[in-house]
């Protein structure tokens, strides 16, 4: 998994790429924590190059989300397709997370 | 017992080589240092004793030469009769001691006419004044021949004869003052004849081998030719020159000393002497005669003092450099004893005696120290390693009760097939591999009532011993739920709303739920966000579609919907969890849904327990050696041919 992280328009937006399972979903929960704590409350993140999510992957999505709540804080997922939809489609995730084409559109959802 | 290289060697052959190149070179510039400052010395004071003898020598040869320069005034400027000469040679003598004999030779007939030659001379015979006639004297040779006569009657000036023996007449080695006497005849002077005075060589000889210098050095007189006049080696008087010597020696160093001698100059140089030994010499001409007085002095006995102060010097170097040998064997030892002490402790330590006893710290310096940081590390390398000890054991503890753990879950989940023996009408069977000692994953299955069997299967987010405890929790939920609602749907959502209510880590698990109705084969199922079933019947082999459901324990007030299928006889539904379709190769290639649906058409349809052992093997097949990332679970149930009862 690789994790790049930059500032557009007041918001964070996470670019993460390759698998977030078992192994790799502490990496993204302890960077999640840090940007949480560090006071952003407003987030983006593209799985356009995601290639596969696991439960462990979804766990740390839903521990975002409820943090985020905590702090009155938003996240956007944008471009959730392929095998990926196809599991949040099955978990019911679509209905927990607003998703959006383009990291342009998001942004523009985020007040 | 440290051998060549300790440290104890080294300090004292390093410090005893460096004391003794140190003392031998101090030693060895003082030496020669001294030995210049003596030659320095030595030039002057032979310088002032030649010159000495010099003076005195000369001092008496000028005397012998006004004497016979006041016999020519008193020829020259009086009128004397035969007896008159001979008063006057016999009272000059006399009165002269340095004076061995005295001539008046005549020119031929200037005496008389009568006689051609005369030349009465007076000379000293046994302490008596004897006369003898030169004219009668030398038989083969007549007196104005020999070179007293002749080299000063032709330079008309006074003149020192070389030395010679004076065959016939004094019959002794003299020298001679010549001086011509003229006769004043009408303005010109006419020379009358030769007036001689002899200096006995023997006199002057023995003063000069009376000279002592230190014990074995002497002085020399040569002649104007280079002739030995004075000399300790009696041989060569008269029979050597100083080149005849060169000559025979080979030694072009004293021919050349010697020319510069013959040309009446002075020096001081460094030679073998005749005698043989190494000397300095000072020579310097003797100004009237132009002979040459050399005094030398022997190296060996100028030297004998500042070699035996060296020699001196040398022994107090050795005793000292002995001396701090020994104290700097003493010094090394004293440093290297604690640490010989030390290195045998930490030996022991190194060998793995941890107990091993410390040598105390005697003082302040670096052993010291040493020592004190040894103690240190003694006892923290007891700490640490007691440590590793309790955190090994605590380990080993963990593991061990991780397999118990493993074991407990394991035990949990319905292990004994076929499980319901009394009822032919239907088969189970089921499977779960966990990834690691505890896995998330879970299937249960129990009858609700007489006819009616729950079947299940759960995949809790994330593996380990957290995920088996949430598992527990939503296990024993889901079984009491379905027993109490007896409907899929309701028990999910009871079991959803309890995990959801102070669920802090966000755990989460997916569960298909599904009734079976033995007696007609209709199945009654809720999904909740597990993956979709396949089932495999007459028609071949399919996923079931499903209405999407939320996963459990995210969200209170979940509303899930039953659905329902009648599973016709010899029909087969297949539960599994994502273990085994995102089971990985070494490649990350996944085994996929599609894989599945092809195995489970080519699995063998007899019995459910082998249909599943086949998948297993598949995807263990697919993995190829991969190592298993995720919990493997697996449940199938099977309607008979002979259908519900």
């Amino acid at each position: 998994m690789d994790l790049q992280t930059r500032t557009e328009n007041n918001a964070i937006v996470i670019t993460i790429s390759g698998r977030l399972d078992t192994v790799t979903a502490p990496e993204y929960e302890k960077k999640i924590l840090e940007l949480i704590e560090g006071g952003n409350n407003r987030f983006v993140v593209d799985f356009e190059q995601l290639d596969f999510i696991s439960s462990a992957g979804l766990r740390v999505l839903l521990l975002m989300a409820k943090l985020l709540k905590e702090k009155n804080g938003q996240v956007r997922l944008v471009n959730v397709k392929g095998n990926v939809y196809s599991v949040f489609e099955m978990s019911g995730f679509t209905t927990l997370f607003k998703m959006e084409n383009s990291i342009a559109a998001a942004l523009a959802t985020l007040i | 017992m440290p051998g060549k290289n300790s440290i104890a060697v080294r300090l004292v052959l390093v410090i005893t080589l460096f004391n003794a190149v140190i003392s031998a070179v101090t030693l060895g510039y003082n030496y020669y240092e001294s030995r210049d400052i003596l030659q320095k010395e030595l030039e002057s004071n032979a310088r002032n004793l030649a010159m000495s003898i010099v003076y005195r020598v000369e001092a008496q040869l000028a005397a012998v030469a006004k004497v016979a320069e006041g016999v020519v005034r008193s020829l020259e400027t009086g009128k004397y009769s035969e007896q008159q000469f001979h008063t006057l040679l016999k009272t000059t003598i006399e009165t002269n001691p340095d004076i061995y004999g005295l001539a008046i030779a005549f020119e031929p007939y200037a005496f008389s006419a009568k006689s051609p030659l005369y030349a009465p001379y007076y000379y000293r015979e046994k302490d008596k004044i004897v006369l003898r006639h030169l004219e009668n004297a030398y038989l083969d040779l007549p007196y104005p021949y020999w070179d007293w006569y002749q080299i000063p009657r032709e330079l008309g000036k006074l003149e020192w004869s070389e030395p010679y023996f004076d065959e016939g007449a004094g019959n002794i080695l003299m020298s001679t003052c010549s001086v011509p006497f003229y006769k004043d005849t009408n303005g010109s002077k006419q020379l009358q004849g030769i007036v001689g005075a002899d200096v006995s060589l023997d006199a002057l000889t023995e003063y000069i081998s009376s000279i002592k210098i230190l014990d074995t050095g002497y002085a020399a007189l040569l002649s104007r030719n280079g002739t030995i006049l004075a000399h300790p080696l009696k041989d060569t008087i008269m029979n050597e020159t100083f080149f005849s010597i060169a000559e025979a020696r080979h030694d072009p160093l004293l021919r050349e000393i010697g020319r510069k001698m013959i040309k009446r100059e002075t020096g001081f140089v460094h030679y073998t002497s005749l005698k043989g030994f190494k000397s300095w010499m000072y020579y310097a001409p003797i100004p009237s005669t132009g002979w040459t007085l050399a005094v030398v002095f022997p190296e060996a006995e100028l030297l004998a003092n500042a070699r035996k102060m060296s020699m001196t010097m040398a022994a107090m170097g050795i005793v000292g450099v002995l001396l701090l040998t020994l104290a700097v064997i003493n010094i090394a030892r004293t440093i290297i004893k604690p640490l010989q002490v030390l290195t045998e402790a930490t030996d022991e330590i190194a060998a793995g005696n941890f107990d091993a006893v410390l040598p105390t710290a005697q003082s302040n310096d670096e052993v010291g120290v040493l020592t004190h940081d040894f103690q240190i590390m003694e006892q923290s390398l007891k700490e640490y390693i007691r440590n590793l000890t309790e955190t090994t054991a605590a380990k080993e503890r963990i593991q061990s009760e991780l397999k118990v753990a493993t074991h407990i879950q394991t035990s949990l989940l319905p292990r004994i097939f076929p499980p319901f023996p009394d009822h032919p009408e239907f088969e189970i069977y089921a499977s779960m591999v966990p990834a690691k000692e505890v896995g998330g994953d879970f299937y249960d299955f129990f009858f609700i009532d007489e006819k009616n069997l729950c079947f299940l299967i759960a995949d809790v987010s994330d593996k380990g011993v957290p995920a088996a405890l949430y598992m527990m929790v939503a296990k024993t939920l889901l079984k009491t739920e379905s027993q109490r609602l007896g409907e899929p749907d309701k028990a999910l959502a009871s079991v959803n709303n309890i995990l959801a209510s102070g669920n802090e880590n966000c755990m989460f698990t997916t569960v298909f739920c599904a009734i079976l109705d033995t007696t007609t084969g209709e199945v009654r199922f809720a999904n909740a966000g597990h993956n979709p079933p396949l089932i495999i019947d007459s028609q071949g082999v399919r996923y079931l579609t499903l209405k999407p459901g939320l996963i459990l324990g995210v969200i209170t007030d979940v509303v899930f919907e039953t659905e329902r299928l009648t599973l016709a006889p010899d029909a087969t539904l297949f539960l599994y969890t994502d273990g085994v379709t995102e089971a990985k190769n070494t490649q990350d290639g996944l085994y996929g849904e599609e894989r599945l649906l092809q195995a489970l058409q080519n699995s063998p349809q007899d019995d459910v327990a082998s249909l599943i052992h086949y998948i297993r093997s598949e995807v263990g097949h697919h993995a190829d050696g991969a190592p298993q990332s995720d919990d493997i679970t697996m449940l199938a149930i099977k309607i008979t041919k002979k259908g519900p009862a």
